[in-house]
């Protein structure tokens, strides 16, 4: 490419520009000095929100009937991890998946298969009360699990559907739950003893446990995460305006700022079809990498890419450099014109025969600089 | 072609000690819009530091202990100063249009910064380990498998999201502002919009 072409513009210089005294190191370190005194002060007289997380055991304490519901609808398959689809699984019960997310049949939630497998009904339920079961010694609990898991497909969605009916009207008694004799086969006692389980605080760690499978290093709490993922953890969210139509994410605690950089993608939330949609949260997520592919490649958008020059922010940004061209009244009143204003623009290199001319100010030599 | 010799020249042509720390700057620099990137970087430096004390104490210790918890308090508030900044700066640079004149990577690299700054803030936040980690987490989890990030991520894996924030999130968020450095100094500060001289009166107006 010839030096005139578009790499000559492009590498301008900016020492062609009159220079002036610049001390990066102390710009520096006064910038550190200034945001850890700032930092540091506002953390020592604020200090940082933390809200405890919620336990299996606060909620089975406080809303025994939900937990109950809880392990009802993650044992007959009404919960919704039950049949969420892939990652955890691929519905309940040859059920299709309840929860897979699809724009115009684009749904790469299923590309990858049931990496994070999930059975509610044996991993919330069945498994945790066989330990349980083993650990106490517990020979009623042990028949009640082998009654259940021999029953039929369709007897056991009787016993669970009677039960769930029996705990719309359940009362609950010194933290257990009881309800109006009905035909629950063996589910009423699974209820209880899960109840009573969860109330020991040992429930999150079987289920931390399945989730871990073959260590004792536990960092993975998936299975303790998605067993008050519905109604419990929604329920307090919504308390302190966490739920995702009250701008979730954007909201810490009280009186702190949350994580506000992400209001563009929470905004979405709050409108359709985002916020009406099955697949709001695919589309949420595709819609914001759309608009930050718009940012990232906003110098070679039409139109976008000049519009800083049409608004008069770099006015008030470059109003000094302005000001001085205005006071040195730049080119307009100069006989050598056009060369003027090529030096301007960084294209041109003053001769000496031009430089000594009365009328004549060099922008770009060290003398100028000092203006 | 020797690659030592390519790279040798290209590194000593594009970054010199003139370029990485300059004592002179064109006098067009002269703005509180060139302040917001330094603090965005100074910032930066508080939000590692104390995630490296933090992270040396394990994951624990800003939950439960009172040192900790001050500790996870300047990380928070860095956290909040380095984004304020970094839109700041954001901004400003639109206003500038300073992607002009051969800077349009420097643009690109700032913008991938910003999002991997996005992406490790909110590991940040799952990693709190209290309730708001809590619900974000098993709420996020319908975006990260809508998306289909779910073949890589598993949200609810804490060891997974843990060791993401705090060592392979900062590499690539290093190297990015790094990279967007050296691109910053050795372009150099984008010039003005030239002014635009008028004819139709003696003095100089610019648009």
């Amino acid at each position: 490419m010839s030096k005139n072409g578009k790499a000559g513009r492009f590498q301008r210089d900016t020492l062609r520009f009159p220079q002036k005294d610049f001390d990066m190191v102390k710009e520096g370190v006064i910038s550190l000095v200034v945001a850890g005194v700032l930092i540091v002060g506002v953390a020592a007289i604020w200090k940082a929100p933390f809200r405890p997380a919620v336990t299996n055991q606060e909620i089975a304490k406080s809303q025994p009937v939900l937990v109950e519901q809880t392990t009802l609808g993650d044992l007959d398959g009404t919960g919704s991890i039950a049949s969420y689809g892939p990652p955890y699984n691929n519905g309940f019960h040859g059920q299709a998946p309840q929860s897979t997310q699809s724009i115009f049949g684009f749904h790469p939630e299923t590309w990858w298969g049931t990496p994070y497998a999930v059975n509610t009904a044996k991993d919330d339920v069945i498994t945790p009360l066989s330990m349980l079961a083993t650990a106490s010694g517990n020979g009623s609990l042990k028949s009640a699990l082998a009654t259940y898991q021999s029953a039929t497909f369709a007897q056991q969605q009787k016993w669970a559907t009677n039960y769930a009916n029996a705990l719309n009207k359940a009362k609950v008694v010194n933290g257990n739950v009881v309800v109006p004799a009905g035909d629950y086969g063996p589910v009423a006692m699974m209820m209880n003893d899960e109840l009573s389980f969860a109330k020991s605080g040992l429930l999150s760690g079987a289920l931390d446990r399945e989730s871990n499978p073959g260590t004792i290093y536990r960092y993975n709490i998936q299975n303790d995460l998605l067993f008050l993922q519905g109604a419990a953890l929604h329920g307090i969210a919504q308390n302190i305006d966490m739920l995702g139509e009250q701008w979730g994410i954007n909201h810490d605690e009280q009186a702190y700022p949350g994580p506000w950089w992400l209001t563009p993608y929470t905004f979405l939330y709050q409108i359709p079809p985002w916020s009406t949609s099955s697949a709001g949260d695919e589309m949420a997520a595709y819609s914001v990498g759309i608009l930050f592919m718009l940012l990232v490649l906003l110098p070679w958008i039409p139109g976008l890419n000049k519009l800083p020059k049409v608004l008069p922010m770099h006015k008030l940004i470059w109003r000094d450099w302005y000001k001085r061209l205005d006071r040195e009244n730049a080119c307009e009143q100069c006989p050598l014109r056009a060369a003027c204003t090529k030096e301007f623009k960084g294209a041109y290199t003053p001769d000496s025969d031009v430089s000594s001319l009365p009328c004549y100010q060099p922008i770009t030599t060290p003398a100028s600089a000092a203006l | 072609m020797n690659w030592t010799k390519s790279i040798r020249s290209t590194v000593s042509e594009k970054i010199t000690w003139d370029n990485l720390l300059p004592s002179e700057q064109p006098i067009y620099v002269s703005s509180l819009v060139y302040s917001f990137g330094v603090f965005t970087l100074s910032s930066l430096v508080f939000c590692i530091a104390s995630g490296v004390i933090m992270a040396a104490k394990g994951a624990l210790w800003y939950q439960i202990s009172p040192l900790g918890s001050f500790m996870r308090s300047i990380h928070f508030w860095s956290v909040q100063a380095f984004f304020f900044f970094l839109t700041m700066h954001l901004v400003g640079q639109f206003f500038m249009g300073s992607w002009r004149e051969g800077r349009a990577i420097t643009w690109v690299v700032g913008a991938l910064s910003f999002a991997i700054s996005v992406v490790e803030a909110f590991s940040g936040y799952l990693s709190r380990g209290d309730f708001f980690s809590q619900w974000n987490q098993v709420q996020s989890k319908d975006a990260f498998n809508g998306a289909g990030l779910d073949g890589f991520l598993n949200i609810l894996n804490n060891g997974q999201v843990y060791g993401l924030h705090i060592a392979v999130l900062p590499l690539i968020l290093i190297a990015f502002v790094g990279w967007h450095l050296v691109l910053v100094r050795s372009k150099g500060v984008v010039p003005p919009y030239k002014a635009r001289t008028s004819k139709r009166k003696e003095g100089v107006s610019h648009e």
